[in-house]
């Protein structure tokens, strides 16, 4: 069932895919399956961490989604995948745990900068982690298919 | 093997030409935002298109290195040594330069209109500067929001992320170094959310900060150095990282000594 709540995020993320799209200069005809790809990978981690779930594995699932997604548009519109998973995964990136690093860097708590600052490594490294796995397992999928279809 | 030995040892002038070609693409793709592993794809193809035998590639983010040889005992070896500086992130370039390498080597593309179609692909601007504006103040205002900004305070961060990369794409026209690049720009935009602040303008400065900072992010640095660990090429992957740390260093200090400031002189509590 779709609900409000599940709506919200993912014009949350798709207008800020969107601007991505235009800094990183997607293609015009594919903005809109980019900013979509970003939309859907966002509510995916807004709707993991909503109910207090750990936030690097959030990034890596949602991460992972976008992989798939980049994939499977890449494969239907003949293009490179990274045109759609990198202005996918950008509302996924830790800008806010770097500021909230930072902050408490100035106020000369350092165990709390320590852990948000890990926090905010962690979550980067999930989501480069997530695209790397879907792209392998996609790898291995079609290595399979064509051993069969070889055969 | 006999029919290789049959061959002649040398390689032709075509196929030096060839090399130039395989290089260039790399170059441009390296430049804009591709993965090692995607480069030394791209250039291997090229030259295997060109029936090159011998095929050797190095590439790093800040060079690549090609070898070619007409395989054998005694036969040519070339090399092209290009050193890079500089990179954007251009999708509309790597989705071209993915067609050009395609068409490439599925059709029978000679060498000179390839290197033509390359430098085609190289002049083509990006979005105009309006278009790229709108871009950084949805990310800036979108990010606000989903950092418990209210509307007032998305306004306030649309306004002051495109002043922000009003002033990163003024610092990209004189090369300015990507460290003081992020530097000032991320302090611009905290100086320009206290400002707001303090003014009541808007009641949450903080959010705006991260709003901006969303915009200059080393998203794509950290994916790629990630991608590059991952795929064994340690030389670039180290140096990605190294670019997105100190990009992200740039941004968290921009910011933090303008609060830091800020508070000094008694503007705001942290």
């Amino acid at each position: 069932m779709i609900t409000w709540e599940m709506i919200v995020p993912l014009i949350m993320g798709f207008a800020p895919t969107l601007g991505f799209c235009l800094l990183f200069h997607v293609p015009a005809n594919h903005i809109l399956p980019a900013a979509l790809i970003g939309g859907l990978g966002w509510a995916a981690y807004e709707l993991w961490t909503s109910t207090g779930n750990n936030k690097v594995i959030g990034c890596f699932l949602a991460a992972c989604l976008v992989g798939l997604l980049s994939d499977i548009s890449a494969r239907t519109l003949k293009e490179a995948s990274t045109v759609f998973s990198i202005p996918g995964i950008m509302p996924l990136v830790p800008g806010a745990g770097m500021y909230y690093t930072m902050l408490e860097l100035i106020k000369n708590d350092f165990s709390q900068a320590a852990a948000l600052g890990s926090e905010t490594l962690f979550m980067a490294g999930a989501i480069a982690l997530g695209l790397m796995v879907v792209g392998s397992v996609i790898r291995i999928i079609i290595s399979i298919k064509r051993k069969i279809y070889s055969t | 093997m006999d029919d290789q030995n049959k061959k002649p040892r040398t390689i032709s002038n075509m196929q030096k030409r060839a090399l130039i070609l395989a290089v260039r693409a790399g170059e441009l793709m390296m430049k804009n935002g591709a993965e090692v592993y995607r480069v030394e794809d791209t250039i291997t193809r090229i030259c295997r298109a060109c029936h090159i035998p011998y095929v050797e590639v190095f590439a790093t983010t800040t060079g690549v290195f090609v070898t070619i040889g007409s395989g054998g005992e005694g036969g040519d070896v070339y090399t092209y040594i290009k050193s890079l500086d500089g990179r954007t992130t251009d999708l509309k370039k790597i989705s071209d330069l993915n067609k050009f390498s395609r068409e490439f080597t599925d059709t029978d593309l000679s060498v000179e209109s390839g290197i033509k179609r390359l430098s085609e692909i190289d002049n083509a601007k990006p979005y105009p500067l309006p278009i790229r504006l709108l871009g950084a103040g949805l990310v800036a205002s979108f990010f606000c929001g989903i950092f418990s900004g209210h509307i007032i305070d998305s306004l306030c961060s649309f306004i002051i992320g495109v002043a922000g990369y009003s002033l990163a794409s003024f610092l990209d026209r004189y090369d300015i170094n990507y460290f003081i690049r992020g530097f000032t720009c991320c302090g611009l935009t905290t100086f320009l959310a206290l400002l707001a602040d303090s003014s009541g303008a808007c009641s949450n400065y903080g959010a705006i900060v991260i709003g901006t900072i969303m915009i200059f992010v080393p998203g794509v640095a950290i994916t790629n150095s990630i991608r590059d660990f991952l795929s064994g090429d340690m030389l670039a992957g180290v140096a990605r990282m190294a670019e997105a740390l100190i990009i992200a260093v740039s941004l968290a200090t921009g910011a933090g000594i303008i609060i830091a400031a800020w508070n000094m002189i008694g503007g705001v509590a942290l």
